[in-house]
């Protein structure tokens, strides 16, 4: 997808109504994420209401020059959710929960949403192997540096970028097929 | 870095999902710049990620949006907590409810204003015309009553008829040589509607009445005094009543007043 350049301007000097449009297009994806670290829908949604204001009252920050505007807007989900979970509240409310990551979304939730390719996706993670799953996991919804997580797996930084690589290889085919 | 060394070096995946340092994402978009053919790498594999975290999203409620939109102020609702009284506010609200009580009352009173400026006028303009109307009568009147004083003008008095109008009667004035005559018709009781009183000049042998004129009008005539010019040869004046728009020959059971003129 595009970047729309034009209407992350327009929010950034404060339009609210291009803020709306841009809520459109990427709440879901945020949403998604949100949910795969906290596993709880309403906490979820707490969270991403909370990303969108931070999101509105940082918008200056972002740079279109520097860095995806939908990396920028992640960070800042990631960022909330995995504060959240470190919230007392949460560990109470979740401490004989074994921990869970995206892939446990598919078997646990039945309200996902139908507008993407759902059951390709989940055919896709299906026969996702062990390895990609982890990758997955950790880059994309733990926010880790790609250093941690080659710690975390304990392999070589290389590999862990070929594979990487050859994983979201594989979705790519998936969604854009 | 070539484009194709970039391209599969797992760069741009760790890029995307926001996994670099920020030393080697400032390397990345240097090596994009060089290379802006990739941004379509970029963007093939940032659509993937959305669509993997889309199709692990619940169901979003719509009404985070609108508590979003709240917080961020745009709609305002007053704080509850704020429940102590404002007096400033209280005062300018007051003071600016009563300036506009104000000015309506002014308006509304300088609108009766200019409706009795203008009943004023109205009623003057209507004054101004019955004074008028009253000098041209009095000029008619003093012209009248010079011509009756003059000389040249006989008097005489009609008396009632017995028979008919016993009270009644008329006076005229009359000048021979000018062949003029006035009759002052105040004695006359008002006519009853449909008639008319009708004056007659008589010559005695043989008896001929010859018609004056009528007294058209009699109620509304401010002087009941009536001027009859081409006077014939008159012996006696008779007043009669007649139907509206007068008769050929007086009717004399409807004769009210009678006088001879002396010779």
């Amino acid at each position: 997808m595009t970047q729309p350049n034009e209407l992350i301007q327009q929010f950034q000097a404060g339009d609210q109504k291009s803020f709306s449009r841009l809520y459109t297009m990427y709440s879901e994806a945020l949403f998604g994420i949100i949910y795969s670290v906290v596993h709880e829908e309403t906490t979820s949604e707490e969270v991403l209401q909370d990303t969108f204001i931070k999101i509105w009252d940082n918008r200056e920050s972002y740079d279109i020059d520097k860095g995806r505007f939908f990396t920028w807007m992640l960070n800042i989900a990631r960022n909330t959710a995995i504060d959240k979970t470190r919230s007392k509240d949460y560990k109470n409310s979740r401490k004989n929960l074994h921990p869970e990551n995206f892939v446990d979304i598919f078997e646990t939730t039945d309200s996902l949403n139908r507008k993407t390719n759902t059951i390709g996706i989940k055919k896709f993670i299906d026969v996702l192997k062990p390895v990609c799953k982890k990758l997955i996991d950790l880059l994309i919804f733990k926010g880790f540096t790609h250093k941690d997580a080659a710690k975390e797996m304990d392999i070589p930084l290389g590999t862990l970028k070929t594979k990487n690589r050859a994983c979201l290889k594989e979705l790519r085919t998936v969604v854009l097929r | 870095m070539t484009a194709e060394e970039l391209r599969e070096s797992g760069l741009l995946e760790l890029y995307v999902s926001g996994s670099l340092s920020a030393e080697e994402k400032r390397e990345v978009e240097e090596h994009l710049r060089e290379h802006p053919e990739l941004i379509r790498e970029v963007e093939e594999i940032e659509t993937s990620i959305i669509s993997l975290a889309e199709s692990l999203s619940p169901a979003l409620p719509a009404l985070i949006w609108s508590s979003i939109v709240e917080h961020i102020g745009g709609i305002r609702t007053l704080p509850k907590e704020d429940t102590s009284t404002n007096w400033g506010a209280i005062t300018g609200w007051a003071a600016a409810i009563l300036c506009i009580a104000g000015i309506f009352w002014m308006l509304n009173k300088n609108n009766s204003l200019r409706d009795s400026l203008q009943k004023s006028v109205t009623e003057t303009t209507v004054l101004q015309e019955e004074k008028d109307a009253i000098q041209s009568d009095l000029v008619e009147a003093e012209e009248v009553l010079s011509i009756i004083r003059s000389k040249d003008f006989r008097e005489v008095t009609l008396p009632g008829n017995q028979a008919v109008a016993p009270s009644a009667y008329a006076k005229v004035y009359f000048n021979k040589k000018d062949k003029k005559a006035y009759i002052d018709a105040t004695g006359l009781p008002t006519p009853p509607k449909g008639k008319v009183y009708q004056v007659w000049s008589l010559t005695m042998e043989p008896l001929t009445p010859i018609s004056m004129g009528l007294l058209d009008n009699l109620e509304t005539s401010p002087q009941k005094l009536y001027e009859f010019e081409e006077l014939p040869e008159t012996e006696a004046f008779g007043i009669t009543l007649e139907p509206e728009g007068g008769s050929e020959t007086p009717t004399l059971e409807q004769l009210y007043t009678l006088g001879q003129v002396q010779p």
